[in-house]
């Protein structure tokens, strides 16, 4: 006797045949390749990346010529004596480095409160209030923002008629190393904030209540309840805040005026002003190898915070 | 009205807008410069893409250059904006690896293509017939040929605002040591412009350019402790507005843009000298015969008297065609060199020279700014 069509549906014949097409393709036997096969698309990315850097790595040996503007066929390690002789370049990698401490450092301290505010308290407005205004910033570029603050900061701007109107003169309050750290700083800290957040999530509100009810004051709990407990998540913070403020370019750029260059802006200059695309190279795999050891540091001191997902948190 | 009648009157419709489409084209063509008969020009692209400079640069292109072209030929004209040095390593790597370039035309400056002419990217223009009715000033010094054809010179003038120099306008680039003057001065980026009579300011001669400019650097070091801003055209005008700035070295056309714009604004050129620069047009190798045909029009058209005229007033400098007028408020303005005795006082380096230096003197520049 004929099955009624109703009884099996064509799509559920379909489907049937898909199944039997992937068991065709992909027995059960592969299963456990599964996740290196959705690695994949991840790993040829980031292969194409080490493929640039070899390549940048190869220009990184050659020297320019300036009466053919080629590089050079033979391989040298001239541009690295430059960059490691020059003063410019030790002052312009001192400040990148140094401001790129100070900065994270400074995010942190910002971050945390407002981390802290935002998924603890008990009011949802407050909670979304922080949220939204924590997501503003990203639909700003950063390149926007920091002209933002050549209006807001400038000889004629909203800061410095402020102070007029109470008497005090026109200051510049731009164009100098505090303005591009406050630059970064203010650019830094909503990713400062998404990283601690779920850190802090993570603290059950339980131990602070028992901390309290031992007697700990809020000082005393923060000391050695929260503030340990949510290391990770300043580990993995503070690792974003001072890979990115160590290899930005538009903050120092804007706000910068000119004179408080990083070692990104070095490096646009070698490639895109005098050509030298063998120095530019040199300088990007100089900042690659400050930045990874700088992170390689940061893991073995403390780990990688939120960043180490798998692992058990130290 | 019969078919026939209709189809004749279409016929004749046609005829005579064919012949208008002609007789157009052939006084357009003509305007250019261009011999050759209509039936032997190659085939004419939808569009040919003009790198410009941004702001008043452009709309002085656009109106002088650009607009007759495209009512001459019947050819669009985009203007692509990406900055000069940013579009460099873009154009080389095209012709490197065989491909057509992102652009017909190069609007640069000298130094840039000299770079670019002698890493051998750029297409030869001696066969321009409007090159005959040029000056000396169109052709590069220190290359062979035509790689490039200079369209204008131009002058980094000690631009000031007269309000903040109350005795007088300033004489010298060492007026700009003047502690009231600390924060409120500005130079390029990159130094360009400031060398060459920081070379005199220091004490130091042209004739040691570049062997020796230990004077230059001593002189740039003594700037440095007036903490100067460093930036690029749009900046000075901007500073200038803002009121962040009362003096700089810059290109005189910044500085009128920042006058028209309402400013109070002056300039000069100092008694130690200022530098004179060109800048110029060039095409890139690899383009499609047609389209490296029509780029070529495109400069020839720069390079006549109409087209000069209208796009050096807009950028108040001095052209390569002989009997352009000076706008009017550039009548004998040390800005606008005319004669032999106003390029007395201006500083004019080989652009070799320069792009063989360019690396060294930048690095050193850097070094005093950055310090």
């Amino acid at each position: 006797m004929r099955t009624p069509r109703a009884a099996y549906p064509v799509t559920w014949r379909v489907m049937d045949m898909l199944e039997r097409l992937a068991a065709a393709v992909w027995p059960s036997s592969f299963q456990r390749g599964l996740p290196y096969l959705m690695l994949l698309p991840a790993v040829v990315l980031v292969g194409l990346l080490v493929l640039g850097l070899v390549q940048i790595g190869d220009t990184s040996l050659r020297v320019l010529d300036t009466n053919t503007f080629l590089m050079s066929e033979d391989y040298t390690l001239a541009n690295y004596q430059r960059v490691l002789t020059e003063n410019f370049f030790a002052t312009v990698a001192g400040r990148s480095l140094m401001g790129s401490l100070i900065v994270t450092a400074i995010t942190l301290l910002f971050a945390f409160p407002y981390a802290y505010l935002m998924v603890r308290t008990p009011s949802s407005a407050l909670r979304k209030f922080l949220l939204v205004a924590l997501f503003l910033p990203f639909f700003i570029g950063q390149v926007v923002r920091a002209y933002g603050w050549l209006i807001i900061l400038g000889n004629q701007g909203m800061v410095n008629e402020a102070l007029g109107l109470v008497g005090v003169p026109p200051m510049r309050l731009l164009y100098n190393y505090p303005a591009v750290l406050f630059g970064l700083v203010q650019y830094m800290l909503p990713f400062a904030v998404l990283m601690l957040a779920p850190a802090l999530t993570a603290i059950p509100n339980e131990l602070e209540a028992a901390a309290a009810s031992l007697g700990a004051g809020w000082v005393r709990t923060f000391r050695h309840v929260v503030l340990p407990l949510s290391r990770p998540g300043l580990v993995g913070a503070g690792l974003v805040v001072v890979t990115l403020s160590l290899t930005d370019f538009a903050i120092p750029a804007i706000l910068g005026g000119g004179t408080q260059d990083f070692i990104a802006n070095a490096i646009y200059d070698q490639f895109f002003r005098t050509s030298d695309q063998g120095l530019g190279a040199t300088l990007s795999l100089m900042l690659v190898a400050v930045g990874s050891i700088l992170v390689g540091v940061v893991f073995m001191l403390f780990g990688a915070g939120t960043l180490a997902m798998g692992e058990t948190r130290k | 009205m019969s078919h026939d009648k209709l189809s004749s009157m279409q016929i004749r419709r046609r005829t005579l807008l064919a012949s208008m489409a002609a007789a157009g084209a052939s006084a357009g063509l003509s305007t250019l410069g261009v011999s050759r008969a209509f039936a032997q020009e190659p085939e004419k692209p939808a569009e040919i893409i003009v790198r410009a400079w941004g702001g008043s640069w452009v709309d002085a292109l656009k109106a002088g250059v650009s607009d007759s072209f495209t009512k001459a030929t019947g050819i669009a004209v985009r203007h692509d904006l990406t900055e000069d040095n940013e579009i460099q390593p873009k154009v080389w790597a095209a012709v490197a690896q065989k491909r057509v370039p992102p652009i017909h035309v190069n609007w640069d400056t000298t130094t840039n293509a000299t770079k670019s002419a002698l890493r051998g990217v750029t297409e030869d223009l001696s066969d321009l017939p409007n090159l005959k009715d040029t000056t000396e000033l169109a052709k590069p010094v220190g290359l062979d040929g035509y790689p490039i054809v200079n369209t204008y010179g131009y002058v980094y003038v000690l631009a000031y605002r007269p309000s903040a120099f109350p005795n007088g306008a300033p004489k010298s680039w060492k007026d700009l040591l003047d502690p009231k003057l600390k924060g409120r001065i500005a130079l390029y980026n990159d130094g360009i412009g400031f060398h060459f009579p920081a070379q005199v300011a220091g004490g130091g001669k042209l004739e040691d350019i570049p062997g020796n400019m230990q004077p230059a650097w001593d002189f740039i070091a003594k700037i440095k402790e007036q903490q100067p801003l460093l930036g690029e055209d749009p900046d000075f005008t901007t500073w200038f507005q803002k009121g962040e700035i009362d003096a700089a070295c810059t290109i005189s056309t910044n500085a009128r843009e920042a006058k028209k714009n309402g400013i109070e604004l002056a300039w000069v050129v100092p008694e130690e000298g200022a530098k004179f620069d060109t800048d110029g047009l060039w095409i890139p190798k690899g383009l499609p015969e047609n389209e490296l045909y029509w780029a070529k029009q495109y400069i020839n058209h720069a390079l006549t008297k109409e087209a000069q005229q209208v796009w050096l007033d807009g950028l108040g400098l001095p052209g390569v065609v002989p009997g352009l007028t000076p706008p009017a408020d550039l009548v004998d303005d040390p800005s606008y060199p005319v004669t032999e005795e106003a390029f007395e006082h201006l500083i004019r380096i080989s652009s070799k020279v320069q792009v063989e230096n360019e690396s060294q003197w930048f690095a050193k520049f850097k070094e005093i700014m950055q310090g």
